[in-house]
C-alpha cells in the first residue's frame, strides 16, 4: 500500500502461486491442534451444556429435559444474582489492585540495584505456594484469638482489641480481595518485567536528549510499548480471578450467611452439597459465556485500537 | 555378539518398549487372578488409615487371592468424592458415609440393601437404637460404623476459679458463663457459628426447649415459639458478651481449639474430643455432663454408615470383609482411637464405656434424637445455618430469620 505512494523502484519478490492441494496450505497445519483443543475443551463444555438443559439427579443421572428451567430458577434465586454482582466486584478490584501494584513493582525491579536478584526472588515466592495452602495459612493468621495478624498489630500498638477479620461478610470480603491481589502480583510482575526488558534502552536516552522528563517518558514511551503485555496480563488475570475458587472457599466457604459467595463457590455448593448438578452446570455455562463475551469484546477493541494506530502511522 | 549389537543399536527404544509391555502384561495377569476390593474410608483422625490398612492386611493373610485397596478421604471431601465417582459410574465397593446422606443415596438406588448379605446374629450384635436411621422403607441400607452422642464439656479449672457449679438449666448456664467471662482471656460459653454443624449446635437447645426440627404434620419446626425462644437465648448469651466474640468466625474445630487452650468454660461437643484432650491438653480438668434442661432431656446422636454400592461387582466379598471388620477387637480399637461411641453391644459392655469421661456421652444414647432422614437435608441445613448466622450477626431478629428459613424449608419439603 505505502509502496505505490513512495514511487521508489524496489524489487518485490513474486508471490508464490496459490497452492493446488488443500494440505499444502500452511493453515492446514493448525488442524491437528484445533481437533485436540475441540476434544479436550469442547467435549466437557458440550457435556455441561447438555446437563444444564436437563434435570439431573444427585449422581449425574439425567432425569428429563428441562429446557431453560435451570437457568430460569437460577435467575430467580436471590443468592445467585447476588453472587453475580459479587463476582464482578471481586474481579474488578482484584485485577485493578494487582495492576496498580504490579506496574510500579515491575518498574522498580527493572532498574539495577543492589539485591535486585533477591528482590525478584521474594516477589516470585508467593507463586510457588499452592493457592489452597496460601488460603489456609491466611485463615489461621486471621483468626481472632490466636492469629498472627492480630498479635502483630496489637504488639505494634496499632490496635487494642483483636478484630475478627472473617466474622462479618464485608470485612471478610475485603480481606479476601487483599489476599487475591497478593497472590496475583508475582504472575503479573513477571509478565510486565518481560515486557519492560524487551524495551530497548536507547529510546530513553533519545527521549532524555529531547528534554523529556521521567514521568512523560513513562507515559508516552513506556506505557505504549508495554501495552501488549498489559493487555495479556489483564485478560489472563480476569479469567483466573473470575474462576478463582480456593481463596474464598477456604477462608469463609462463601459465608457467613452466604454473603461472600461468588459464582464459582455457589456452583460448588449447588453441585456437591445440595446435589443439584443441572443448576451447577447452568452456572458453568453462564460463567463461560460471560468470559467469552468479555474476551471477544476486549480482543475487538484491541484490534480496532491497533488498526487506528496503524492508520495514523500511514 | 549380535544380541548386544541390536541392544545398543537404533532399535533399543523399541525393544525397551516391548519388554515393558510384556512386563506390565505379566504383572496385571497375576493381579487379574486376585479379586480387588475398593474401600473408601472417611478420615476421622491420623489413626484411621493405619488401622484399616492393618485390618485389610489381616484379611489378605487369610485370603491370599483377595486384595483390598483402602483409600482414605477427609470428611470434608467425602460427599464430593463419592458424587464424582458415582457420576462416573466407578464407585468403590464399600464406603463410609454420613448417615444423614444415606436417605439421598438410597433413594437414588446407588446403595445395595444389605438384608440378604448378613445373618440375623450379625444384625442383632448392633445397639438397636442405632440401627433405626439405617433402615429405609423397611430395608437395611447401611451398617452403623461409628456413633457419637453429644454432651456438654465443662472446664472445671475455670469454674472452680470463680466458685461456680456446673449448670443444669439454661439460666444457670447463663449465670456460670457470666462468672467465667470475668476471668481475663476466658469466655463463658463457646457458640459455633461457622460451617458444618452450625445448625446442630442450635438443635441441642431447640430440643431441650421442647421444639423439633419437623413438626408432627411434617412441616418445619423452625418458626415455632420454642425455636424462637431458643434462638433468642443464644442471642442473649452473645449480646451479654459471655461467648467468644463473632461466633460466625468460629467453626466447630475453632471453638474446640479454644476449649483445649483452656479459654472456654463450657462447650457442646462430641466424644471425639476426649482423645484429643488426652493428647493435647492432659492437664485440663473437665467434666462431661448432659445439656442443660428446659422442658426435656435431649441430645443429638449421629451415626456414620458403612454402605456397599449397587454398582459393585464384589458384593459378597465386600459383605464377607465387613463381617471380618466388625470383630470386637477391631471395633474396640477403632472406637477408642477415634473417641467414638460403640455401635455393637459387645464393645458397649466394656468397662471403658461405663466410666468417665465416656460414660457421660454413652448415657445420652438412651434419649438421643437423630437428624431426620429426608431428601435434600443438606439444603435445609444450609437454610437453617444462614438464618442462625444472620441472627448472630445482628442482621435479622430471631423471629424474622427463623420464619424465613421455615418458609424456605417448607418449599423444599413440598417440592417432592
Amino acid at each position: 500500500m505505502s509502496q505505490s505512494q513512495l514511487d521508489i523502484p524496489i524489487a518485490v519478490p513474486a508471490i508464490s502461486p496459490r497452492p493446488k492441494l488443500v494440505f499444502q496450505d500452511p493453515r492446514f497445519l493448525l488442524v491437528p491442534g484445533l481437533i485436540l483443543t475441540i476434544i479436550i475443551i469442547g467435549y466437557p463444555a458440550g457435556d455441561l451444556l447438555w446437563l444444564s438443559l436437563h434435570s439431573v439427579s444427585r449422581f449425574g443421572r439425567i432425569l428429563g429435559a428441562n429446557a431453560f428451567g435451570n437457568y430460569r430458577d437460577l435467575f430467580l434465586d436471590p443468592l445467585f444474582v447476588a453472587s453475580i454482582w459479587r463476582t464482578l466486584i471481586w474481579t474488578v478490584t482484584v485485577v485493578g489492585g494487582t495492576m496498580a501494584i504490579s506496574i510500579p513493582v515491575a518498574l522498580i525491579l527493572n532498574e539495577e540495584f543492589h539485591g535486585r536478584g533477591i528482590a525478584r526472588t521474594v516477589i516470585m515466592l508467593p507463586w510457588s505456594v499452592s493457592l489452597t495452602m496460601t488460603a489456609v495459612v491466611w485463615r489461621w493468621a486471621l483468626n481472632g484469638r490466636a492469629g498472627l495478624l492480630n498479635a502483630t498489630l496489637m504488639n505494634l500498638g496499632v490496635m487494642q482489641t483483636p478484630i475478627e477479620w472473617l466474622g462479618r461478610a464485608h470485612l471478610a470480603f475485603c480481606v479476601e480481595i487483599v489476599v487475591g491481589i497478593l497472590v496475583s502480583i508475582p504472575f503479573t510482575t513477571t509478565i510486565l518485567l518481560g515486557g519492560l526488558s524487551s524495551i530497548p534502552r536507547d529510546i530513553y536516552e533519545a527521549g532524555a536528549v529531547d528534554g523529556g522528563r521521567p514521568y512523560r517518558l513513562f507515559l508516552h514511551m513506556t506505557m505504549p510499548l508495554l501495552k501488549p503485555f498489559l493487555n495479556i496480563a489483564i485478560v489472563l488475570n480476569i479469567i483466573y480471578v473470575f474462576n478463582s475458587f480456593p481463596i474464598i472457599w477456604v477462608m469463609t466457604a462463601g459465608g457467613p450467611a452466604d454473603e461472600t459467595d461468588i459464582m464459582v463457590t455457589y456452583l460448588y455448593k449447588l453441585a456437591f452439597q445440595f446435589g443439584q448438578l443441572g443448576k451447577a452446570a447452568a452456572i458453568s455455562i453462564i460463567m463461560l459465556t460471560i468470559l467469552l463475551i468479555f474476551t471477544i469484546i476486549y480482543a475487538t477493541l484491541l484490534m480496532r485500537g491497533k488498526q487506528s494506530s496503524v492508520a495514523e502511522e500511514v | 555378539m549380535r544380541w548386544s549389537k541390536s541392544w545398543n543399536g537404533p532399535f533399543r527404544p523399541l525393544y525397551l518398549a516391548a519388554l515393558s509391555v510384556l512386563g506390565l502384561g505379566a504383572i496385571s495377569a497375576t493381579e487379574a487372578n486376585a479379586a480387588t476390593l475398593n474401600f473408601e474410608v472417611a478420615e476421622y483422625s491420623s489413626q484411621t488409615g493405619p488401622l484399616f490398612e492393618k485390618i485389610a492386611k489381616d484379611y489378605e493373610a487369610l485370603h491370599p487371592d483377595v486384595k483390598i485397596d483402602i483409600s482414605v478421604v477427609p470428611w470434608d471431601n467425602v460427599l464430593q468424592q463419592l458424587t464424582t465417582d458415582l457420576t462416573a459410574n466407578t464407585p468403590p465397593d464399600l464406603a463410609i458415609i454420613g448417615t444423614r446422606w444415606l436417605y439421598d443415596f438410597a433413594s437414588q438406588g446407588v446403595v445395595e440393601p444389605l438384608d440378604g448379605y448378613f445373618p440375623e446374629s450379625f444384625k442383632t450384635s448392633f445397639i438397636p437404637t442405632l440401627m433405626g436411621p439405617s433402615i429405609i422403607d423397611g430395608k437395611l441400607m447401611g451398617l452403623p460404623v461409628g456413633s457419637s452422642a453429644r454432651a456438654m464439656l465443662v472446664n472445671m479449672d475455670l469454674l472452680n476459679k470463680v466458685g461456680a457449679k456446673p449448670p443444669q438449666t439454661w439460666d444457670q448456664l447463663y449465670d456460670v458463663a457470666k462468672k467465667v467471662s470475668t476471668i481475663p482471656g476466658a469466655f463463658g460459653f463457646g457458640l459455633q457459628g461457622k460451617q458444618i454443624e452450625t445448625d446442630s449446635y442450635f438443635y441441642y437447645i431447640l430440643w431441650s426447649y421442647g421444639g423439633d426440627i419437623f413438626t408432627k404434620d411434617g412441616k418445619s419446626g423452625l418458626d415455632s415459639p420454642e425455636a424462637i425462644a431458643a434462638a433468642t437465648f443464644y442471642k442473649k448469651l452473645l449480646d451479654s458478651h459471655v461467648t467468644e466474640p463473632e461466633p460466625t468466625d468460629y467453626s466447630r474445630e475453632d471453638i474446640f481449639n479454644l476449649f483445649k487452650q483452656g479459654k472456654l468454660g463450657m462447650v457442646f461437643t462430641f466424644p471425639m474430643l476426649v482423645p484429643q484432650l488426652q493428647a493435647e491438653a492432659p492437664n485440663l480438668h473437665y467434666a462431661v455432663l448432659p445439656f442443660p434442661v428446659a422442658k426435656q432431656k435431649a441430645t443429638l446422636a449421629v451415626t456414620d454408615s458403612l454402605v456397599i454400592f449397587s454398582a459393585s461387582h464384589q458384593k459378597k466379598l465386600a459383605a464377607d470383609f465387613t463381617k471380618f471388620m466388625y470383630q470386637e477387637k477391631y471395633r474396640s480399637q477403632f472406637d477408642r482411637n477415634e473417641g467414638l461411641l460403640p455401635v455393637t453391644t459387645a464393645v458397649a459392655d466394656e468397662k471403658y464405656y461405663s466410666t468417665e469421661p465416656m460414660k457421660g456421652f454413652v448415657d445420652g444414647l438412651s434419649y438421643a434424637k437423630f437428624i431426620p432422614p429426608v431428601a435434600n437435608w443438606e439444603q435445609m441445613a444450609d437454610d437453617t445455618t444462614q438464618a442462625l448466622q444472620k441472627i448472630y450477626l445482628g442482621q435479622a431478629a430471631p423471629t424474622a430469620a427463623l420464619t424465613q428459613a421455615a418458609g424456605q424449608i417448607n418449599t423444599i419439603l413440598s417440592q417432592k
